[in-house]
């Protein structure tokens, strides 16, 4: 009997006219959007690829020099992309693409892509992402909306329960018929999806990305499972089609574009951030007057120059066997990096309430769970750049302790014409940074996938106990 | 007969509950978006005045310093002597340049979360003020913000629609439609009736929405270029509602049943506000691409090299880094500050033409999605709203204009006093340049809003033509 009603369901769908144009579309966009995200990431990939030969390049042979002035030259850090980014870009237009690691200073990532571009950018944007958290659940809404509600007022439905067919059991056929005509949709772009994926990364990066793809495929298809059931359930007690319509359009615009904006606001005035002047003026003062405040910065030269001359057992700087500045500066920056990891933590950690927010209003709706995690699975999310930005921050830091330590041991107090060159600069390894594993991803998506889940789950048994109660 | 119709349809709309709902539901959302709008003004405000008065303690600091040197109790390194016009022009003074939020900015807060809105300036060459960001949680950015111009974009069309999607078709659908037209009434006099009827009523509902937004987010309608723009606004609002209406009558027109009509005005609602956005997003952005930031941050640096290299003593460069390394005269210093501002005149002459062509390549996309706007109402009313609330595209590079002239007028005023070792008094310190923001002119906006204000009516216009035309043929019988 299920079987039958799969196949009429299916069958009738194939055959609407609607369907076939509005699937068509939809199609059209999704292969469209994966092609443009290709694009994206390949010139992307290539650009930072290329970049970071030169800034290891310009690193080598930036000539002989100070080891100081080395690390006041510094190198740039560039994010690298995921082959999956070209379905979600995520925050990647919204967070800078390069930050310069040089001496004394943790830089903020500069240059955020959606700045050179205009005000349209904020209505959409053609992504995989958006065709599949915004446009498929229309689709599904679409074509679902009259599934009992035409039937009771076309009389046929009088007529099926008649047969003796249990109402739970016709919907879960509908589900299924609907989902077997999506599904015309949806393989076909998951296949081009997939080849595209194959075409555009190398071996190790492929390997890394097919969970990650899988991950990210299951969890569209528990948001298209739960959009499919609730709209079902909405059909199948509605009274009639103009209302199972009108109240899942309300449904689909709450879900998708009031809640994410709402919440965002929301986040911000629980967890609120601070000015970019008053962080840097923090950290300003931090690092003159010490993080307990009494400390200033002539204070600790001193207090470390007595030190020394304590411990070497000396009368004066030029005797110590070591170069005072040297040390001096590795002092200044072991004092910078406590002063900005305290900073930086205390930023991250209101951006991580602020995404804790985020993750529980999936809540009120589920776009944010499936967001969520297909912006993890993407690396696209803001806890991988961050992941990245503190990679970068620790190969800064191991620089800067290399060149000051060739000082501190190496150059002679009178020698102001101490320099290095490229040899010693072949010694600093070039940056390599390792993406996080999955492991460490799925960790911080706990949530969003129960949440995920959850709605999947509840939208099916309202839709199984909506068939149950409907009015026939 | 009028009358009766109009009368008529306002008891049906009075005891419809789902519309005060509705009502109540966007009062709520209205406020909010308001709030959260009148929040960010308040935080750019705030910081500029927080700006204002630590730059005002630093020329304080800086006034007693010079004093208390000249005097001999203080003998300052010459790179942080407060009497070195490098030193000062460089760092100690460095000047904040802001552009104040527009009158309107609470109702629309644009692109203003996204670029910066002040910088502090100095002597140091023009990229360093292009990471100037504010901090901010990229996924807010990725969403964007919930305030009155997102309400009135995307939620206020919708609610224009549910009142009217089934205006005909449900008269039709109750039976109420033949039993009217057996009245001495005609379909017009009846559609038209009806239709005028809750034009208006929409029309004082956009007019109430922008009101009770400005009023609710306390924008003074008395400040300089307030109410013209209070007005556009309006105009700008009830002709976006104008438009849907008519699209609905139209779609109406056609005598299909409510859900075909809900369906049909849905669909239009998505390409108009979600699609063709989107899809003109991608076209700009293909046919006019910008430059890769990534290529501008190798560019600088190789020029910054060359720089470099073509007075590449060791000593100096290494003194360059660390001049308090060297047993500075105050005429060393002077070489070095000289030989500084040189580079910088240098680096910024040849990083030029690479920010210009980003400039360039976005001045074509802006020029192409002005051209392109009247594809979709949603666009032009999200650009004239961004317009009037001074959170867009044109004013940002407004400032960013007066910046450079700014930043060009602060090197041409230090660079003297450099070249001539000048010992700076507190007098300097008084007549440094300030920054005065010069708001963009209105005759600018005006025009552009009043493009988009044309387009839209003609929209309104176009779909009311085709109301009247389908209205003429209308199936009264099933």
């Amino acid at each position: 009997m299920l079987a039958t009603i799969v196949r009429k369901e299916f069958t009738e769908m194939m055959r609407d006219g609607r369907f076939r144009s509005s699937a068509a579309i939809t199609m059209a966009l999704l292969l469209g959007a994966f092609a443009l995200g290709w694009q994206h990431y390949s010139e992307v990939n290539a650009q930072h690829e290329a970049a970071r030969k030169s800034t290891r390049q310009d690193w080598l042979h930036q000539g002989d020099k100070n080891p100081h002035s080395a690390a006041h030259y510094g190198v740039y850090a560039f994010k690298p992309k995921m082959p999956l980014s070209l379905v979600d870009h995520g925050v990647d237009p919204y967070v800078g693409v390069a930050s310069w690691l040089e001496a004394h200073k943790q830089n903020e990532f500069r240059f955020k892509p959606a700045q050179d571009a205009t005000a349209i950018q904020r209505l959409g944007e053609m992504t995989g992402a958006t065709v599949l958290q915004l446009l498929i659940p229309m689709l599904i809404v679409l074509l679902t909306f009259p599934a009992f509600s035409s039937e009771r007022e076309q009389g046929t439905l009088r007529q099926l329960l008649s047969l003796g067919v249990r109402p739970a059991q016709l919907a879960w056929g509908k589900a299924l018929g609907i989902a077997l005509a999506l599904s015309v949709l949806l393989v076909p772009a998951t296949l081009l999806g997939s080849a595209a994926l194959a075409l555009s990364a190398d071996q190790g990066a492929m390997a890394a990305s097919w969970p990650r793809a899988a991950i990210m495929a299951l969890g569209y298809l528990a948001y298209f499972a739960f959009f499919v059931a609730i709209s079902l359930a909405v059909s199948a007690v509605a009274p009639s089609s103009r209302f199972a319509l009108v109240a899942l359009l309300g449904v689909w615009i709450f879900n998708g574009l009031v809640v994410p904006k709402a919440v965002s606001d929301i986040a911000r005035l629980l967890h609120p951030t601070p000015s970019a002047m008053e962080f840097a003026r923090q950290i300003e003062h931090d690092i003159e007057n010490g993080i307990n405040g009494h400390d200033t910065t002539d204070q600790r030269a001193e207090e470390l120059k007595q030190r020394l001359l304590k411990q070497y057992n000396v009368d004066s700087v030029e005797k110590l066997p070591v170069n005072f500045n040297g040390i001096r500066m590795q002092e200044g920056e072991e004092h910078g990096n406590d002063v900005f990891d305290k900073h930086y933590t205390a930023l991250w950690q209101t951006f991580e309430r602020q995404r804790q927010v985020h993750e529980l209003a999936a809540l009120a709706a589920p776009v944010l769970a499936v967001r969520s995690l297909s912006m993890s699975m993407a690396g696209t999310d803001f806890a991988q750049h961050a992941h990245f930005a503190k990679a970068a921050e620790e190969y800064r830091r191991v620089l800067n302790r290399k060149m000051n330590l060739e000082i501190a041991h190496h150059q002679k107090p009178d020698d102001s014409g101490f320099t290095r060159g490229e040899d010693f600069w072949a010694t600093m390894p070039d940056f390599q940074y390792t993406a996080p594993d999955l492991a460490w991803i799925l960790s911080r998506q706990r949530l969003s996938l129960a949440l995920l889940a959850g709605w999947m789950v509840a939208s099916l048994v309202a839709m199984a106990a909506a068939a149950g109660k409907m009015r026939v | 007969m009028l009358f009766n119709i109009i009368r008529n349809d306002w008891r049906n709309l009075r005891a419809d509950r789902s519309l005060w709902i509705i009502g109540a539901l966007l009062a709520v959302l209205i406020g909010y978006g308001v709030h959260n709008g009148g929040a960010w003004v308040r935080f750019q405000q705030d910081t500029l005045t927080q700006a204002a008065e630590e730059e005002a303690g630093r020329l304080t600091l800086i006034k007693t310093s010079i004093e208390s040197a000249n005097a001999g109790r203080a003998n300052p390194p010459s790179w942080r002597d407060p009497r070195n016009p490098f030193a000062v022009g460089n760092t100690q003074a460095a000047h904040y340049v802001s552009m104040p939020p527009a009158p309107l900015a609470a109702l629309a807060v644009g692109q203003s979360d996204l670029l910066p809105y002040y910088f502090k300036l100095s002597l140091k060459s023009r990229d360093t003020l292009l990471g100037n960001d504010e901090i901010e949680n990229p996924v807010h950015l990725l969403s964007g913000r919930f305030d009155l111009a997102f309400v009135i974009i995307y939620l206020f069309p919708l609610l224009v629609l549910a009142l009217s999607y089934n205006l005909i078709s449900s008269e039709k659908e109750d039976g109420t439609l033949a039993m009217t037209l057996s009245q001495p009434v005609r379909l017009g006099t009846l559609a038209w009736g009806k239709a005028g009827f809750r034009a208006l009523f929409i029309l004082a509902l956009s007019t109430l929405i922008s009101l009770a937004g400005t009023l609710a987010s306390g924008v003074n309608l008395s400040a300089a270029g307030a109410s013209p723009r209070f007005l556009l606004w309006v105009a700008v609002v009830a002709a976006y509602g104008a438009f849907w209406f008519a699209a609905a009558v139209a779609v109406n027109a056609l005598g299909r049943s409510s859900a075909t009509n809900a369906i049909a005005l849905a669909g239009l609602w998505l390409g108009f506000v979600l699609l063709i956005p989107a899809l003109l997003n991608v076209t700009v952005k293909a046919l006019h691409p910008v430059p890769s930031r990534v290529e501008l941050i190798q560019a600088m640096r190789v020029a910054s090299d060359d720089i470099t290299r073509q007075r590449s003593q060791l000593m100096a460069k290494y003194l360059e880094d660390h001049p308090e390394f060297a047993a500075a005269t105050d005429d060393s210093m002077a070489q070095y500050a000289i030989r500084t501002a040189a580079i910088l005149d240098e680096l910024d002459r040849r990083v030029q033409p690479v920010l210009a062509t980003f400039d360039e390549q976005l001045t074509l996309q802006q020029a192409m999605v002005d051209r392109y706007r009247f594809l979709s109402p949603a666009i032009l009313v999200q650009s004239a709203l961004y317009d009037l609330a001074g959170t867009n595209l044109y004013r940002y590079r407004h400032f960013l204009h007066l910046t450079e002239q700014f930043h060009a007028a602060w090197r041409t005023h230090f660079e003297p006093l450099i070249a001539r070792n000048v010992r700076l008094t507190p007098a300097h310190i008084n007549s440094l340049p300030r920054f005065h923001f010069q708001e963009e002119p209105f005759q600018a906006v005006f025009t552009r809003t009043t493009a988009a204000l044309a387009g839209l009516g003609l929209s309104a216009l176009l779909a009311a033509a085709l109301s009247a035309w389908w209205l003429r043929r209308y199936p009264v019988a099933a």
